[in-house]
């Protein structure tokens, strides 16, 4: 009788001590939905540095005047916010070694879908191939190569269209000297898909590239 | 069971005999328009394929893409045009247009179409674009029949006669740019310095700048001493250019035509590095003096209006509401934000926010009651690069802009478990909630 009462308080306890853990686990898994990705936790002179390291330097050009050309595209690309799109999604927040290398997929309802392209200099995935009146012509018009006519919600055409052709030239020459990564974008297609009822358009930050 | 081998033959031969019917009525229909369309109907498809998506699909310069452009695409239904070879007043050429669309127009959106559409699609986009304006029914321009130089002002003798000569007619053009007042608009070394006209506008009434006549590569009429001739000599309708042809003589337009071609300075593609460095620090002195130009530059070029203007479902701008915010973003799971009002409002822009605060919003992403906005979609860790004189040129800029009420409201974040699924759904399933954008003004007019 002792013995059994034993046995049941211990087995009482246990019960408690059972599901004690599973609300402590439960409330620890919500605490950490609650606050990751602890945004509050990185300063923003970190978040900054991030941004602005990621753009490689131009020490290693030998040529002085292009080297104060690259400067200035240099700070061209940094601060007119093209890696918010350029620069290839991780799993947490923007993979800052895939710097320019594309794979944002941005979705509006009458254009279609776009996916950010690979402005790294290599040369079947990237802009290697692409002449430099080329890349100039989309930063003025928002005409790719083939003719077709880049949507200005997806690519803000417009902006870099009122930089002058000597601040173009100068993002041109930066782009050629960046890290060449094989980073291959699929075509955009037709194919929409936003899930907010009422949206005109939305953004994915996958990465909707493939690394071969 | 024959029979069923047969109507399996039969059956493919049908199938195949539609198959052809259909690809011999396809290939009729896309045949058709090349062979019987009249050139105007084929200039309007060449023209809503190419050309409406700046211009409008009705030519008053007002396609999707138009307001977010400076300078504005042209609105063709008002019959002024600036680069023709016929005196001022007239209307252009059909040689004109073709010229403009072949070689399309140095520093705007408008690129040369010469290699990009056929010849046959560029004479009928011409027909076509004359039917927007009726001038072009009743009127038939005439080009100016006047002595076209040849590329040197005094071709004949040796090359030191002819270099003299050129000399004497670049400083007789320098005295008629005095004497004209061009210095007025382009200022008196061409570059805009000590201008006395400010605020210019077209006939649209919409801002424009005199050119830098010391970059012949943005002259839009194109860099040549003839190019240049015509410009003066014709003038540049819709804006504030005018024709000289009854202020000056044929050699006095010609000798300031080569006044202007000798101010070209070189492009920083032909200058050394000492010229370069120079260059910039002209260009980021110019920039400190006139903070506001350069912050109207900044603005754009920092893509400011592409979350704080709203656009409606087509993606085009509401233009009376242009920086006064009200874009809504919903950016799962942290809820919706809408950008906010630029203007100088006390109520509801910035107009009761200090310089330190806007700049710490800009480069650091706190907002004025202190409070942190997320590393996207403003992308203040990249403005946080910018220079100080950059910043204070912005702000500068921001602080002419027309106050425009536009309420906007706070954030809305949802309901605790619809925050924490949608955190469990990123960070635990591993998927990413898309940020969408609503189209229309979510702010409060009133």
């Amino acid at each position: 009788m002792r013995a059994r009462s034993l046995g049941s308080r211990i087995g009482r306890a246990l019960k408690w001590a059972v599901f004690l853990l599973a609300v402590l686990a439960l409330g620890g898994l919500l605490a950490f939905l609650y606050v990751v990705p602890p945004f509050d936790a990185t300063s923003p002179e970190e978040y900054a540095r991030l941004e602005s390291t990621a753009a490689p330097q131009v020490n290693q050009i030998r040529d002085p005047a292009a080297r104060l050309i690259a400067e200035r595209g240099r700070y061209l690309m940094i601060t007119s916010g093209c890696a918010g799109c350029h620069i290839t999604p991780g799993p947490r927040g923007p993979a800052y070694d895939m710097y320019l290398a594309g794979g944002t997929k941005l979705v509006h309802g009458q254009a279609g879908t776009s996916v950010s392209r690979n402005l790294t200099p290599d040369a079947e995935t990237g802009l290697g191939k692409w002449t430099d009146e080329e890349i100039k012509l989309v930063l003025r018009s928002g005409i790719r190569p083939d003719g077709r006519q880049i949507f200005h919600r997806f690519m803000p055409w417009p902006s870099t269209s009122r930089w002058s052709d000597e601040d173009r030239h100068a993002v041109v020459t930066y782009l050629r000297t960046l890290k060449v990564i094989r980073h291959r974008i699929p075509d955009p297609s037709r194919e929409a898909t936003i899930e907010d009822e009422g949206a005109a358009e939305a953004f994915y930050l996958h990465n909707y590239g493939a690394r071969d | 069971m024959r029979w069923v081998g047969w109507s399996i033959r039969l059956g493919l031969a049908c199938c195949g005999c539609a198959l052809a019917v259909f690809a011999l009525w396809q290939s009729v229909r896309a045949a058709q328009p090349a062979d019987t369309a009249t050139p105007v109907q084929a200039g309007k498809v060449v023209y809503e394929q190419r050309c409406a998506y700046c211009h409008g699909a009705s030519g008053r310069g007002d396609g999707q893409v138009a307001a977010n452009l400076q300078p504005r695409p042209l609105d063709f239904t008002a019959g002024k045009f600036k680069l023709r070879t016929t005196e001022t007043g007239s209307l252009p050429t059909d040689d004109d247009l073709t010229r403009t669309i072949l070689e399309g127009m140095p520093g705007t959106a408008m690129p040369a179409w010469r290699g990009r559409l056929r010849p046959d699609d560029v004479r009928n986009v011409v027909i076509y674009l004359k039917s927007f304006s009726p001038r072009f029914a009743s009127e038939t321009p005439q080009p100016i029949v006047a002595p076209m130089r040849s590329a040197e002002p005094a071709a004949a003798g040796t090359p030191g006669q002819t270099a003299s000569r050129a000399a004497q007619s670049v400083t007789r053009g320098q005295a008629t740019y005095g004497r004209l007042g061009c210095a007025a608009c382009h200022g008196a070394d061409g570059r805009g310095t000590d201008a006395v006209a400010s605020g210019l506008t077209d006939d649209w009434n919409r801002p424009i700048e005199a050119s830098d006549l010391t970059e012949p590569w943005t002259f839009r009429g194109g860099p040549s001493a003839r190019d240049i001739y015509l410009r003066l000599r014709a003038g540049m309708s819709g804006t504030p250019m005018p024709s000289f042809a009854s202020a000056a003589s044929e050699d006095e337009l010609w000798d300031l035509a080569w006044y202007v071609e000798s101010l070209a300075r070189a492009p920083i593609w032909r200058m050394t590095a000492a010229e370069i460095a120079a260059f910039y620090g002209q260009q980021g002195q110019a920039w400190r003096e006139e903070p506001v130009r350069r912050g109207r530059d900044l603005a754009v070029t920092l893509s400011c209006a592409e979350c704080h203007s709203p656009v409606r479902e087509d993606g085009s701008r509401i233009e009376e509401l242009h920086l006064a915010g009200g874009m809504r973003f919903r950016l799962n799971p942290f809820g919706d934000f809408v950008s906010a009002n630029l203007t100088s409002d006390t109520d509801t822009g910035l107009g009761a926010v200090t310089d330190e605060q806007v700049k710490r919003a800009v480069t650091r992403g706190i907002r004025r009651d202190g409070s942190r906005m997320l590393p996207y979609a403003m992308p203040w860790a990249a403005y946080a690069s910018l220079t100080q004189d950059d910043q204070r040129a912005l702000v500068a800029y921001l602080r002419t802009l027309r106050p425009i009420a536009n309420r906007i409201p706070s954030p809305a974040r949802p309901a605790l478990p619809a925050y924490l699924w949608g955190k469990f759904r990123m960070l635990v399933l591993g998927i990413d909630p898309p940020a969408s954008v609503f189209p229309g003004n979510a702010g409060l007019r009133p």
